[in-house]
This record gives structure tokens, C-alpha cells and sequence, in this order.
């Protein structure tokens, strides 16, 4: 019992050890990233202990520390929540940084300022640990805009490229929106319930929760790039490959989900939100499934693909089965950053080329990543008893058989069947056919420090899937018994969108390429959502304004009411009025008989 | 009433007439608009001076100021008619160009 708490806090401290290093002389020797790699895997193995103690006994635990401040009847302290989410999400975060930190050894090795890479690396680890760790509210949201700003330094890791600085600022406006969202819900909190500690939220019970909890769905929308707020996870492609595989597609991309999770006592009780989030997810997979079919950078791809997961994640919070996500995201952590990994490999090997149509053949020079790509690529679809299928096929059970509305139903389905389609345009076009690139490329894989995590990696996405769902304690009943029919959905759709795939490559990969028709136009340019709302608002905007200052304010209202109506319309009237001369003579010889009659006649002035 | 009040109502009225209906120079105007005025402050001075208004005195002073201003109003004009035609006759006085 006591090696839970003091091993849980070990953990933390073996993470937080670099970067108070970093002040002294190890940071600017070349063994810094080395050291770093190290304290993480050391990290990964304390934290097994407190996860295997919790799986075994089934005891959360809260540590609450420190006692910040108290603001009249509210008290804020430092507490750490280890119950089922954050005890089995640490080590599996651990063990992908872990992989992904030796990897970029190898990936980065160039790069002057490693030792300012992996300072980030680790820094983003700790506050994604901060965030999934919080017990309270103000906890959460230092580890929430933690990640935020070291995704932004992250992404525009090479500064010099105006894309790279283009698309860490639609990070953080994205991001920024959705923290608009969490704001309210923390305000709501605090006014009504007088407390931001996730135990008393959930003991008072409120009964009327629809504005947090659509204010926690807007953060989620935000962070984790649902519909609506989704254009900067392809954006943020233009960072390394380590921080894609890292950030992008394991770890902080799912924090929006993960807070959804967590506040699973509120949802399940409010059917409207339940509602929103289903809808809301069906439409973020299918949009992004069809978005990644016509692209041709293969990191774009498979950020699209994440993308597609994260609105499954949010379909299955939507159908009231939190754990079943929680899972899909551990699970898709494993194959996401192998899939990454392997795109890097081929990447750095053909010499800096990302677009897929620019290489080929790679299926005998590249032996050791074309199978990892085959393998994550074939979890990622849901093959049976590899990683995906463990939560992903689950998943389509539930839904399948779960009382909600059939149009989100359908959609999830398309987009099942989509992945597969995709999965298989990025075998055949990067591993089969023929060489595509310049032959004066030296393609090398033998490094160990490329070999040895997506090994490791390899192993967690075949047998990852089938040790956790094993070992953890059963939250929720799974739908047991369901029509065969049911049952064969997924891997039926599955082979659909496989077979189909296979069949349009081999059969026109010799006709004539013709320009392109309306749909091709619509996934290419990602259903014009950037080409609206990034340059026709602004440009409206502007455009009235510009209308505004010069038309209104100056010519019309300056210049035109008063001065030069009045000389206009006087001017009118006189020449409509006068039909004569203008002597002036006339007009006092017309004054003088006007005043003589008048004294004539009115004899009572 | 008394003779003067009698006396002084004709020039005006004479002045105006003389303002109001003039052959062919504007300076003539000019000058009995300057009679409209002198016959306005001896009428005025006159009044103040027999109900014995003494508050009132200022009153004519003021009077003259003014008529200085339209004085000097009105020979501008003239000296821009002038620049403009080289003579002030009124048939060059034309509202459809001046």
C-alpha cells in the first residue's frame, strides 16, 4: 500500500529530473538526449508498480498535498487522482514516449538543438501527466494549456519555415476556442457547486448539467479536433515526425476525449449531451476518412486517420461507454505512433520525400518498416485479435447494438470501411509496384536506435491489446449475445473497403489521369472548410471594414450630410425656382413694394 | 409725440428707399444704408435721453459698432464687385454669376 503513493510520486520526480538539469553543464553535452531517453524508460518502469498494485487490489487512491489557497469557502490544493484512468494511461504514455524519444535520437540526429527538443519532449510529457493525474479543475488546466503551448513550440520546432509558424498559431487559435469551453465549465463549477475537486462534483450530483458539460464538449471539440475546430491537426503535420507521433496521435490529442472520461458520472445522465457528442463524432469520422483518401502526403494521412479515431473515441463517449474509449485510446497509442515511426523511417530514408506518390518499391528495400506499416496498418482497421480489434470491434458492437439513432450508426460504418480504403492506398502506393524516387538515394535502416522502439512498439501493437483487456477490472458489461449479422459488421465492411481499395489501385493504375471532378475537389481540399473559414471570413471582415472607415466615415458622414447637401439642395432650388434674371436690383425693388403694401393694408402692426 | 420722432421715421424711410431703389451704383446704397443708420441712433439717443433711461445708454454705442461692421461688410463687397468688373454698376450684379 505504501508503494503505490510513494512510486506513484517517484515517477513524477523521475520526469521532472531533466528539466531541473537543465540549468547545469549536463544540458549542453550530446549525452543530454541520451539521459533524458533513459530517465523516461526508468519512469515507465516505477510506474508498472502502481498500475499492477491497482489492478490487483482495485483501490484508487487520491494524494492531496498541498493546500494552495482558500478563497472564502473554496479550497484549492495540489491532488493527484490515481484511480483507473490515469494508472493504466501512464504507463502506456510512458512506454510510447519511451519509444518515440530513441526514436528521434536516431530521427533528429542532425539537429544542433537536440538537447532543446528533448527539454520540450519532456516538458510536454510532464504536463500531459499533470493533465491526466488532476484531481481538481485548476490542476487540469495548467496540464491542458501546458500541452497547448508545448504542442505550439513543438510544431514550429523549424522556425524558418513560414508554414511551420502559420500552423503552430492555428494550434493555439483552435486550441484557444475550445479553452473558451472548459472556462465556462470550470465557472459553472465553481458558482453552483463551490468546488472545482472532481469528488464533490460528482457526490453533489447536480441534476441540470447541460451548459458544463456543453462547454467541456466544446473544449473537446477544440483539443481533440473534432468537426468544426478540426484544421489544425493536418496543420500541424509541418512539425518533426517524434512530435506527429508523439503529440498528434497519442497523447495530446486525446486529452479532449479523455476529459470527457473522466466527467463520465455527469454524462451518463444527460441524454442531450450524449446526443451531441455521437453526432457530433459521426461526422468528424466520416469528414476526416473522406479528407485523408485524396491526400498524397503520407504524414497527412495518417494524421487524418487519427483524426478519424478521435471522432470513434467521441461516437463511443456519445453511446454512454467511457471505459470502451478509454481503451480504444490506449490501444490506438501503440499502432498510431508505430504507424508515425514507420513514416518517419521511410521519410528520413528517401531522403526528405513525403509525398507517396514519389516512392514505391519499398517492400523489399525497407523489409523491417514495411512490416511494422502492414502490421499498424492492419491493427488500425481492426484485424482480428491484434491490438485494434480488442476495442475497436468492441466498439462496433456496442453501437451496433445500442439504442441510438441509425444516420450516426451508418456513418461510423462508412467511415470503418473508409480506413481500410486508406490503409491500403498508403501500402500500395509507398510499399508495392515500382521504385518511384531518384536512384541516387542511399535507403539505410539498420540503425539500432530506429530498430529497437519499433520493435518494441511492434510487439505492443500485436499483444498490447490482448494484455490490457485482460488485466483490468471489468467496469461495464459487454453486449454478450448479438445476431451473427451484428456480430460480422465490422470485419465484413472491413474486407468491403479492403477489397475495393485493391481492386480501383490494380485496375487503374495504368489509365490516363483526368482532371479532376467535383468530389476529388471536395476530399481534396478538405471539403473547402479551410478555403472558408480561413480566407473568406477575414476577407469579408475586412473588406467592411475597409468600406466602413472610407465610405461611411469619410465621404458620407464628414463630407456629404451637412456641407455639401446644403450647397447641393440650395443650389437646386434656386435654379428650379428662379425663372428670371438674377439682378439684384429687381429683388430690392420687390422688397421695397412688399413692405409698402404691407403698410398699406395691415394697418394693426 | 414729439416732432422729432416724426422727423427722424421719414429719413429713415427715405434712406430705405433710397437703399432699395438706386440706378446704377452700388456705392449708393452703400451710403443710405449709412442714413438708415444715422437717423436709427439719433432716434434712439433721443428716447433714452428724454424718459431718462440711463441703463439703456450703452445701447446706441453698440448700435454704432455694429453699423461700423456692415459698413466695412459692405465695402468689401463693393471692392470685390470692383475686381471682378473695374466699375460697381448693378446690371453686372447677377445672381447667375456675380
Amino acid at each position: 500500500m505504501n508503494l503505490f503513493t510513494s512510486s506513484m510520486l517517484l515517477t513524477l520526480l523521475i520526469l521532472m529530473m531533466p528539466v531541473m538539469m537543465s540549468n547545469l553543464n549536463i544540458y549542453t553535452k550530446s549525452s543530454y538526449p541520451n539521459y533524458v531517453k533513459t530517465m523516461v524508460s526508468y519512469a515507465f518502469m516505477t510506474s508498472l508498480i502502481p498500475t499492477i498494485i491497482f489492478i490487483q487490489s482495485g483501490q484508487d487512491m487520491v494524494i492531496s498535498n498541498w493546500h494552495w489557497m482558500t478563497i472564502q469557502t473554496m479550497k484549492l490544493t495540489l491532488s493527484f487522482k490515481l484511480d483507473y484512468f490515469s494508472m493504466i494511461f501512464m504507463p502506456v504514455a510512458l512506454f510510447v514516449t519511451w519509444s518515440i524519444m530513441e526514436f528521434s535520437l536516431w530521427y533528429m540526429h542532425s539537429d544542433p538543438n537536440i538537447n532543446r527538443f528533448f527539454k520540450y519532449l519532456l516538458m510536454f510529457l510532464i504536463t500531459m501527466m499533470i493533465l491526466v493525474t488532476a484531481n481538481n479543475l485548476f490542476q487540469l488546466f495548467i496540464g491542458w494549456e501546458g500541452v497547448g503551448i508545448m504542442s505550439f513550440m513543438l510544431i514550429g520546432w523549424w522556425f524558418g519555415r513560414a508554414d511551420a509558424n502559420t500552423a503552430a498559431l492555428q494550434a493555439i487559435l483552435y486550441n484557444r476556442i475550445g479553452d473558451v469551453g472548459l472556462l465556462m465549465a470550470m465557472a459553472w463549477f465553481l458558482f453552483n457547486l463551490n468546488t472545482w475537486e472532481l469528488q464533490q462534483i460528482f457526490s453533489l450530483n447536480p441534476t441540470n448539467t447541460n451548459l458544463p458539460l456543453a462547454g467541456l464538449l466544446l473544449a473537446a471539440t477544440g483539443k481533440s479536433a473534432q468537426f468544426g475546430l478540426h484544421p489544425w491537426l493536418p496543420s500541424a503535420m509541418e512539425g518533426p515526425t517524434p512530435v506527429s507521433a508523439l503529440l498528434h496521435s497519442s497523447t495530446m490529442v486525446v486529452a479532449g476525449i479523455f476529459l470527457l472520461i473522466r466527467f463520465y458520472p455527469l454524462t451518463e445522465n444527460n441524454k442531450t449531451i450524449q446526443t451531441m457528442m455521437l453526432c457530433l463524432g459521426a461526422i468528424t469520422t466520416l469528414f476526416t476518412a473522406i479528407c485523408a483518401l485524396t491526400q498524397n502526403d503520407i504524414k497527412k494521412i495518417v494524421a487524418f486517420s487519427t483524426s478519424s479515431q478521435l471522432g470513434l473515441m467521441m461516437v463511443t463517449v456519445g453511446i454512454n461507454q467511457p471505459h470502451l474509449a478509454f481503451l480504444h485510446i490506449c490501444t490506438h497509442a501503440f499502432f498510431k505512433a508505430m504507424l508515425f515511426m514507420c513514416s518517419g523511417s521511410i521519410i528520413h530514408s528517401l531522403g526528405d520525400e513525403q509525398d507517396i506518390r514519389k516512392m514505391g518499391g519499398l517492400y523489399k528495400t525497407l523489409p523491417f518498416t514495411t512490416t511494422a506499416l502492414i502490421t499498424g496498418s492492419l491493427a488500425l482497421t481492426g484485424t482480428p485479435f491484434l491490438t485494434g480489434f480488442y476495442s475497436k470491434d468492441l466498439i462496433i458492437e456496442s453501437i451496433n447494438t445500442s439504442y441510438t439513432n441509425a444516420w450516426a450508426l451508418m456513418l461510423t460504418l462508412i467511415a470503418t470501411s473508409l480506413t481500410a480504403v486508406y490503409s491500403t492506398r498508403i501500402i500500395y502506393f509507398a510499399l508495392m509496384g515500382q521504385p518511384r524516387f531518384p536512384t541516387l538515394i542511399l535507403i539505410n535502416e539498420n540503425n539500432p536506435l530506429l530498430m529497437n522502439p519499433i520493435k518494441r512498439l511492434l510487439m505492443g501493437s500485436i499483444f498490447a491489446g490482448f494484455l490490457i483487456s485482460n488485466n483490468i477490472t471489468p467496469m461495464t458489461v459487454p453486449q454478450m449475445t448479438m445476431p451473427t449479422h451484428l456480430k460480422m459488421t465490422a470485419i465484413m465492411i472491413t474486407l468491403l473497403g479492403f477489397t475495393v481499395a485493391l481492386e480501383l489501385s490494380l485496375a487503374t493504375q495504368n489509365l490516363k489521369f483526368k482532371s479532376p471532378s467535383n468530389s476529388t475537389k471536395f476530399s481534396t481540399l478538405l471539403g473547402y472548410f479551410p478555403t472558408t473559414m480561413h480566407r473568406l471570413q477575414p476577407f469579408l471582415n475586412l473588406l467592411a471594414s475597409q468600406k466602413v472607415a472610407s465610405m461611411i466615415l469619410d465621404l458620407t458622414w464628414l463630407e456629404n450630410i451637412l456641407p455639401k447637401s446644403i450647397s447641393a439642395f440650395q443650389m437646386s432650388t434656386s435654379t428650379m425656382i428662379s425663372t428670371q434674371k438674377g439682378q439684384i436690383k429687381l429683388y430690392f425693388l420687390s422688397f421695397l413694394i412688399t413692405l409698402a403694401l404691407t403698410l398699406l393694408t395691415l394697418k394693426y402692426i | 409725440m414729439a416732432l422729432i420722432y416724426m422727423n427722424m421715421t421719414l429719413a429713415f424711410t427715405v434712406s430705405l428707399l433710397g437703399l432699395l431703389m438706386y440706378r446704377s451704383h452700388l456705392m449708393s446704397s452703400l451710403l443710405c444704408l449709412e442714413g438708415m443708420m444715422l437717423s436709427l441712433f439719433v432716434t434712439m439717443a433721443i428716447t433714452i435721453l428724454n424718459s431718462h433711461l440711463i441703463l439703456a445708454s450703452m445701447i446706441p454705442i453698440i448700435m454704432l459698432v455694429f453699423a461700423a461692421c456692415e459698413a466695412a461688410l459692405g465695402l468689401s463687397l463693393l471692392v470685390m464687385v470692383s475686381n471682378t468688373y473695374g466699375v460697381d454698376h448693378v446690371q453686372n450684379l447677377n445672381l447667375l454669376q456675380c
